[in-house]
């Protein structure tokens, strides 16, 4: 047997989510063989770390930078990722080897495109490439700013997000500007109109937060983001597409250094200053017009809002980054749906064909991936539907907090090719959409009703004439 | 008026059961015979305008049943009958033999349409 | 007599046929060799003999007449209904009777589904599988196909034989043979039976002509048997074809006429009463049929007729045992009272509580051809629906449809209950014939008898003119013991001049006749209609015969290259084809039970590809499958059909407008079509622009076509159909389409076979990230 032979099942056993170069490494030196080697030593990242369905987290990130400099000025941002188990693979953006798959196959899970003036990508990679890489499931967050080249601005436009279209505009505050020092341009906004989304922005908000009274209410509050960039707005016709962080009613998005000639075409809250989509093939995206989001300098900033009198020693950008990306790369709202079963009542076998006005039960075990298992997910609102058309029968799931929906129901009278359909959406879930196909059928001739006693004087009638003409025969025969 | 109506229908009920009293013996066998299907049939169509008409085959078997049977008879009796010069040349027993064949298709059917 | 009458008959079906004609002088040489020499009392057997060859030669005749197209093409089934009735009888004889009879097909009419059982006539399936029994079980190792493709040709043949029957019934035994000559190659009873046209009607026609011959032998007889055989044969009609109406309404009407004319009889009695309530009651055996006979209005006059009968023969019954007149009116008139005002009460009752289903729309379609124009549309959408042409009937009766009217002149001439009865047959559909293209199979029969009548009295008659003629001049006059009218008519012509050079002449113009008809039906049957049409042919620029088998190339590849659970759309004309040779779910199929789904189909396909796409997502379909001609020539293509489908769609969906469509009331593909056809194809070519300067820019903004469009021409302006004509030049239509440049965005092609008949798109998933 060659070596090559030898080394091919073992790395491919290898959980995808070990760090695969020492194992590499480790087996060229185990192996002392050359070339051969190498070119399988190449491929084997590329076979054990694909997409695991087991484990939805990310693993393998790429990272493209405008200059390197970005690695040293945002490292706490790419450390946390790093001490969350990322392989994090740092690029210049116009590095001419650059690539997104290789044979076919992936080997990214996730793009982080910190490159905003990148006119064109170098290597293999180009818009269509990075829309390919996200329509077969892999996550991919944007940052741009005020050198916002249009490759960047169209991959947002793609993904349902319109970038200013002023090169020179970004946004500005002159109600919830972040106090510094001097008095800027108001360009530096303290950002802290989130959406209420505990899946999106994660459930640990306590150390940061003080409890303010609304008028709804209690709710968390979070301190406040600083933001810094360019302001961009959701296209209407995409309903994918999420506001997580808007602008405060008074921001509009224009050339600070200028004065404004005519309205600014971006204005309050219409701005968006991050925003999400998850793809319907679930590939999450997030999008913000602001590098600076990221960086070190804004997250050990301390931030106070004009205006108000609290002022938070740390701003929220680090937590805020650190949920969203949680989100976006898949460690949190992620559900699963399996063991989608059907039976009738009283049996354990899926049938192929119902008949009207069968009972039936009908089960499906949901789960959520916490980032390093799946736990049950416990709702009361998973409803199934019995769907030709439309719904016949929508019932609610009744779970047993083990992951286990279970319902029961009578097939209508109505015959046709139905569906079981679980259509699960709920913000930042991974949409659930379940159909199994199941024909129902009509009686058979003989399962309808028999002896109905209504119908006896008719048996009775028939049975007598039958009778009748026996011995109308008899008589008829023998009457001489 | 009436009363010449009522007359009327008197004078030709009798010559009628008068008329009547010549016919052959097999002959009113078999005119019984129908009386005693059709009086069903209408008792079953009674019933079914009371009751309702939901198991419709067993309706429609059971007062087919008895008008089959009437319809046959009469057909036979047609046959049988010496005055019809129509059916010189048809034996009365093969007469009888259609007719007992066509009772049994006939019974055959209606028991695969009673149930 | 019947022997010399019969030999030219003969001698033409031999030339039809083109092998045995040498045979042809050789056996009238026998032949008349025999008839001089033999002994009177052996020319029965003689007779005979020739009768039963003669018989035997017409139902291998009418066989092997219509192998045409599986020599032609090969053993294979044709149309479109054939498909589903092959289908069903391949599913009937994998899982049986029981299985067959309550199947509920879940792969067609997706969603809904479709109970087969429930919703078919099976006789010809049942049919089918018997035959398929039968040989199995003689060990005899055919494949079903061959019995399907097989069993309209072999039901012809048993026709000839049903049709001499009742020739010889209804007239004498040479009419009989002479209509089992005319029905086994008449082009109007071809065009449903040739081999691989297994359609219901193949066995219906049988089953028709069996009935209606049974029916009149029970009237004749006025036996029991035979109304008990009358009614098995209605049996079997009501389980092969929709037609049966015909029958239950072609009889009561025949009873009436003759309770009408005074000609009824104890017989009819018998006859029709026990056909009526037997034949009914094995009629509600179908399940397909069910209660109709009892609830739908076209059963009605059946059982009107019925009731009549009981009372009519009743008073008769009463007026013979009174044998006093003036008694028996007053009974008259109490009785009359009474059956008409119940009659009307129960008919009254009946209709308005509904329980009396109204006439359906095809009933109405019948008796006044405009109904299904104005009304139902997708009743008049099928070609066989339309109204008949004066040639189509010359091309499928040829001669005959001059012999009709002398034969119904014989017949009035020599009336009994069973001439007035194939008048009757004769008269009712030939006027359904004129109404539907289709019907002209259910006149054919009718046509024939008559015909074969006209045929055979004239012949009878002249050569009776011929022999008396000699034989008065050899020995005296021995008069021939055929029909006493016409010889004694012989006799009284006998002092007209060139009478025998006439006759002779006028025999062998009706030779010339017969053979033309003969010519011209075997032309018919391997020229028009043995095409299986699912395989077409068209003469190539050198002559040569070009095989376009686009149809199966692509069915073939829905069954390699899908998913077995996609659902496929397309005009309902495919439905069965899709299903039988693609095994694919479809939307709608020929099996138009429910209008409004085809409408949803017919909306799909008239609609802008945004509201298509939302139409087809709600339907689940995976893939779309359009048929175009444009590249062939092949004229029945989608486009074609287009409007039909706006006209339907229309019908249940209002915003469906048929205006919307036409140019100027003219519908077309060009440059000039409507502008919803192709909203805007201008602005892509500005040489366009120029040349139809009225053309409004502004509408030229958005980019849409209807979708049916966009389907067929997508990528066809890139195409060269022809030397000498622009890229993009339809062939089908004759012009150069209006618009090239077309952008599918929901839809990508998948499939087109190679000559583009059938073309293939798949429905994509929604956006990913929009």
């Amino acid at each position: 047997m060659s070596p090559p032979h030898r080394v091919n099942p073992q790395p491919l056993s290898l959980s995808p989510r070990q760090p695969k170069d020492p194992t590499t490494t480790k087996m060229a030196r185990i192996n002392f063989s050359v070339l051969t080697i190498l070119s399988v030593i190449l491929l084997l990242p590329v076979l054990s770390l694909s997409f695991s369905p087991d484990s939805p987290s990310d693993r393998r990130l790429l990272v493209l930078f405008d200059d390197l400099s970005l690695k040293s000025s945002h490292s706490i941002f790419f450390n946390s990722l790093k001490s969350r188990g990322f392989d994090l693979d740092f690029k210049l953006a116009d590095d001419p080897k650059l690539a997104l798959q290789r044979y076919g196959q992936y080997l990214y899970d996730g793009l982080i495109l910190f490159s905003p003036s990148i006119e064109r990508f170098g290597g293999a990679l180009d818009l269509a490439a990075v829309l390919d890489f996200v329509d077969s499931g892999h996550d991919l967050i944007i940052a741009a700013d005020s050198s916002a080249s249009d490759l960047i601005k169209s991959v947002a436009t793609e993904c349902g997000v319109d970038f200013d279209e002023d090169p020179s505009a970004l946004v500005i505050d002159h109600r919830s500007y972040a106090v510094v020092g001097t008095e800027g341009d108001h360009t530096l906004i303290a950002a802290d109109d989130f959406i209420e989304s505990d899946v999106l922005l994660g459930e640990n908000k306590i150390e940061l937060k003080v409890r303010v009274l609304n008028v709804y209410g209690f709710w968390i509050k979070q301190a406040p983001v600083l933001y810094k960039g360019i302001a961009h707005s959701l296209n209407a016709a995409n309903n994918l597409v999420l506001k997580v962080l808007s602008a405060s009613p008074a921001a509009y998005s224009a050339n600070p250094s200028s004065k404004l000639s005519s309205p600014p075409s971006l204005t309050g809250s219409s701005i968006s200053l991050v925003s999400v989509v998850q793809a319907r093939n679930n590939a999450r995206i997030m999008i913000t017009g602001s590098l600076d989001l990221f960086s070190n300098r804004f997250f050990r900033s301390s931030i106070q809002k004009a205006g108000s009198p609290k002022k938070y020693d740390k701003s929220g950008n680090e937590q805020f980054v650190a949920e969203l990306s949680k989100w976006v790369f898949h460690e949190r709202g992620h559900l699963k749906a399996v063991n989608l079963r059907h039976n009738k009542a009283g049996e354990t076998d899926e049938p192929a064909m119902y008949r009207i006005k069968d009972d039936l039960d009908f089960s499906v075990e949901i789960y959520e991936w916490s980032g390093k298992s799946w736990e049950p997910y416990v709702a009361n609102d998973v409803q199934v539907q019995f769907y030709m058309m439309s719904p016949y029968v929508l019932k609610t799931l009744s779970n047993d907090k083990k992951g286990l929906y279970h319902t029961s129901f009578k097939v209508p009278d109505v015959y046709g090719v139905f569906q079981f359909k679980v259509e699960y959406n709920r913000l930042g879930y991974t949409s659930l959409l379940l159909s199994k196909q199941i024909p129902v059928r009509p009686f058979k001739h003989n399962e309808y009703e028999r002896f109905i006693t209504a119908a006896f004087p008719y048996y009775g009638a028939s049975f007598t004439m039958m009778a009748g003409f026996f011995i109308f025969s008899f008589v008829y025969l023998y009457h001489k | 008026m009436a009363r010449t109506t009522s007359s009327d229908a008197q004078a030709l009920f009798h010559s009628l059961r008068s008329a009547y009293t010549s016919t052959p013996t097999s002959l009113k066998i078999i005119d019984l015979y129908v009386c005693f299907a059709v009086f069903t049939a209408i008792i079953q169509v009674v019933y079914m305008a009371v009751v309702g008409s939901f198991p419709f085959n067993s309706f429609l078997s059971g007062v087919l049943s008895c008008v089959g049977t009437a319809v046959l008879a009469v057909c036979l009796r047609i046959q049988v009958n010496k005055e019809n010069k129509e059916f010189k040349d048809l034996a009365p027993e093969r007469a009888f033999a259609d007719f007992v064949l066509c009772n049994l298709v006939l019974h055959l059917v209606i028991m695969n349409f009673l149930g | 007599m019947a022997v010399t009458k019969t030999e030219p008959i003969n001698g033409s079906t031999t030339k039809s046929s083109a092998p045995p004609l040498p045979s042809m002088p050789l056996k009238s040489d026998l032949l008349s060799i025999l008839s001089l020499k033999s002994l009177r009392l052996k020319t029965k057997q003689q007779e005979l003999l020739i009768r039963v060859s003669i018989l035997c030669l017409v139902y291998v005749l009418a066989f092997i007449t219509r192998l045409f197209s599986v020599l032609r093409y090969e053993s294979m089934i044709h149309e479109f209904d054939p498909y589903f009735n092959y289908r069903t009888t391949l599913f009937l004889t994998q899982k049986g009777f029981y299985e067959f009879w309550n199947w509920f097909d879940s792969e067609s009419w997706y969603p809904l589904g479709r109970i087969i059982g429930g919703t078919l006539y099976p006789g010809l399936m049942v049919t089918a599988a018997m035959m398929y029994w039968g040989l199995r079980f003689l060990r005899f190792a055919v494949h079903i196909r061959e019995v399907c493709v097989l069993t309209a040709p072999f039901f012809a043949s048993n026709t000839t034989l049903v049709a001499y029957f009742f020739g010889k019934e209804i007239w004498d035994t040479g009419a009989g043979l002479v209509a089992a000559v005319l029905i086994a190659i008449c082009p109007g009873y071809i065009s449903r039976s040739v081999a691989g046209s297994y359609d219901n009607e193949g066995v219906a026609i049988f089953a028709l002509l069996l009935t209606f011959y049974l029916f009149v032998k029970a009237v004749n007889t006025g036996s029991l048997a035979w109304g008990l055989a009358s009614a098995f044969g209605y049996f079997y009609m009501v389980s092969a074809w929709g037609g049966y109406v015909f029958i239950i309404n072609l009889i009561p009407l025949y009873v009436l006429a003759l309770l009408i004319t005074g000609r009824y009889s104890m017989r009819l009695y018998v006859a029709y009463n026990c056909m009526y309530v037997l034949g009914m009651l094995l009629a509600m055996q179908i399940r397909f049929v069910g209660f109709q006979h009892v609830q739908s209005g076209e059963h009605m006059a059946a059982m009107g007729v019925f009731f009549l009968m009981q009372v009519f023969y009743f008073l008769d019954w009463v007026k013979h045992l009174l044998n006093d007149k003036k008694l028996f009116e007053a009974f008259l008139r109490i009785t009359v009272t009474c059956a008409v005002g119940v009659g009307s009460i129960a008919l009254g009752v009946g209709t308005a509580s509904g329980y009396i289903s109204p006439w359906s729309g095809r009933f109405y379609s019948l008796l006044d051809p405009t109904y299904a124009k104005d009304h139902i549309p997708i009743i008049a959408s099928v070609s066989e629906h339309q109204p008949t042409a004066w040639s189509s009937f010359m091309f499928d009766f040829h001669i005959l449809l001059f012999l009709f009217p002398a034969g119904l002149y014989f017949c009035f001439k020599r009336l009994s209950d069973a001439t007035i009865f194939i008048v009757m047959y004769g008269l009712t559909s030939m006027y359904f014939a004129g109404v539907m293209v289709r019907l002209i199979l259910v006149a054919t029969p009718a046509v024939c008898l008559i015909s074969a009548i006209a045929v055979s009295a004239t012949i009878k008659n002249l050569t009776m003119l011929l022999r008396t003629k000699s034989k008065v001049s050899q020995t005296g006059s021995t008069k021939g013991t055929g029909g006493g009218k016409t010889s004694s008519k012989a006799m009284l012509d006998q002092s007209q001049p060139f009478q025998r050079n006439g006759a002779i002449a006028l025999l062998f113009g009706a030779f010339y006749l017969l053979s033309r008809y003969a010519i011209h039906c075997t032309w018919v049957t391997s020229e028009a209609y043995s095409s299986p049409s699912i395989v077409l042919a068209a003469r190539g620029a050198h002559g040569n015969r070009v095989i376009f088998d686009d149809y199966r190339e692509a069915y073939y590849w829905l069954r390699q290259n899908t998913p077995p659970d996609a659902k496929v759309m397309s005009w309902w004309d495919y439905g069965y084809q899709i299903t039988a040779m693609g095994n694919r779910t479809v939307i709608v199929d020929n099996n138009t039970w429910n209008n409004t789904h085809i409408a949803t189909v017919g909306r799909a396909m008239s609609s802008y590809e945004d509201e298509a796409y939302e139409i087809m997502r709600s339907l689940d379909v995976d893939y779309v499958l359009v048929v175009f001609g444009g590249v062939t020539g092949y004229s029945s293509d989608d486009i074609n059909k287009f409007l039909w489908m706006v006209r339907i769609g229309g019908g249940v969906f209002p915003v469906i407008k048929e205006p919307d469509y036409l140019v100027n009331g003219e519908y077309r593909v060009d440059k000039g079509a409507a502008p919803k056809m192709l909203n805007c194809l201008m602005i892509w070519n500005s040489d366009l622009v120029t040349s139809y300067p009225h053309q409004n820019h502004n509408d030229l903004r958005t980019y849409k076509s209807i979708w049916m469009y966009k389907l067929s021409y997508y990528r066809f302006g890139e195409l060269m159909t022809e030397y000498g004509k622009p890229p993009g030049y339809d062939r089908a239509r004759g012009v150069e389409i209006g618009n090239k440049d077309i952008k599918l965005e929901h839809l990508e092609e998948a499939f087109t076979t190679s000559n583009w008949i059938v073309r293939i798109y798949k429905v994509k998933p929604p956006n990913n990230r929009w």
